[in-house]
């Protein structure tokens, strides 16, 4: 009985645990930026900062594909020769200079 | 691998995502929940129409789950033992079958979506304790239907918060576990110090 005992107190624990982590997480929801990842397409990247995808793909010197183009971060580094966190910090660069132009009023 | 199969989704969409969610089905580990957010920022992007994805996830989870009954309903306890240790657990087959029995439909409906984890332990199990092959297929679409409407929904809602989403629903998913668990721990403790001592 003594381990259902723990066990219990462990169950209690995780659930206050998760339940934050949880509460966590949706703070940053509201309030940060979804980090730029590997995986993402250019098109999905324009829309989780919101800016034009033809910005983005103009800053990393890249024509898109016709009719889509859905290519990830990753396989356009691999189509270029060129390191995937160079390539995100030139689209996360883009995204700033869309977000606060110079001279400009921030969006 | 999991940005591999985020990249595939993004790239081929709805065959990609019927594929993944079929092998998930069966028992393979892979982020489905976050597969399915993903597929609803595509169609909030116009890249994917949601009836498609919902179709596809639906059909493809179906598809596996259907696989895993099939495999403990026909392929018996030792393969299922086996296959327990090639995903890295061996949970008591008999403590598994006898959940299964007790939770019945509901506990199939839940592990669909919510209790995900439990899913493809659950298709195996229900197929050892030989739960009626209809009742299952029932509860079976009705979950995954359910499951992959919701979270595609989620993902079109928060399209452009998909990560930080993913993370609250798989915090949120084991929060409800641990919660579950408490509740059935306490109700034995309480039960265990309730019973009359022999003297």
């Amino acid at each position: 009985m003594l381990a259902v005992g723990l066990a219990f107190l462990l169950a209690i624990a995780g659930t206050f645990v998760f339940a934050y982590r949880a509460g966590r997480h949706v703070r940053q929801i509201r309030t940060e930026n979804e980090p730029i990842h590997g995986w993402m397409s250019v098109p999905f990247i324009a829309h989780t900062h919101h800016v034009p995808a033809s910005v983005l793909f103009q800053a990393i010197g890249v024509h898109p594909r016709e009719p889509h183009d859905r290519r990830s971060v990753r396989q356009i580094a691999h189509d270029l020769n060129r390191p995937v966190p160079e390539l995100i910090a030139q689209l996360q660069r883009a995204i700033d200079s869309a977000a606060h132009p110079p001279g400009g009023q921030p969006r | 691998m999991n940005d591999q199969l985020l990249a595939v989704v993004s790239q081929y969409g709805a065959p990609a995502l019927f594929g993944i969610v079929t092998i998930a089905a069966i028992g393979v580990p892979l982020p489905i929940t976050l597969l399915l957010i993903v597929a609803g920022s595509m169609i909030s992007q116009g890249a994917m129409s949601l009836w498609g994805a919902i179709g596809a996830a639906g059909a493809g989870s179906v598809l596996g789950d259907q696989a895993g009954y099939a495999i403990g309903r026909w392929g018996g306890p030792a393969v299922v033992t086996k296959l327990s240790g090639l995903f890295g657990r061996r949970a008591s087959l008999q403590t598994m079958e006898a959940k299964a029995k007790a939770w019945g439909g509901p506990g199939i409906f839940i592990t669909r979506w919510l209790l995900s984890p439990l899913g493809p332990w659950i298709n195996l199990v229900s197929g050892t304790a030989r739960y009626p092959w209809h009742r299952f297929l029932f509860w079976d679409i009705l979950g995954e239907i359910t499951g992959a409407a919701v979270y595609i929904s989620l993902g079109r809602f928060f399209s452009d918060r998909v990560m930080a989403l993913s993370a609250v629903l798989s915090d949120l998913t084991w929060a409800i576990a641990a919660l579950l668990a408490a509740v059935i721990l306490g109700y034995q403790l309480l039960a265990h110090l309730r019973r009359p001592r022999v003297q």
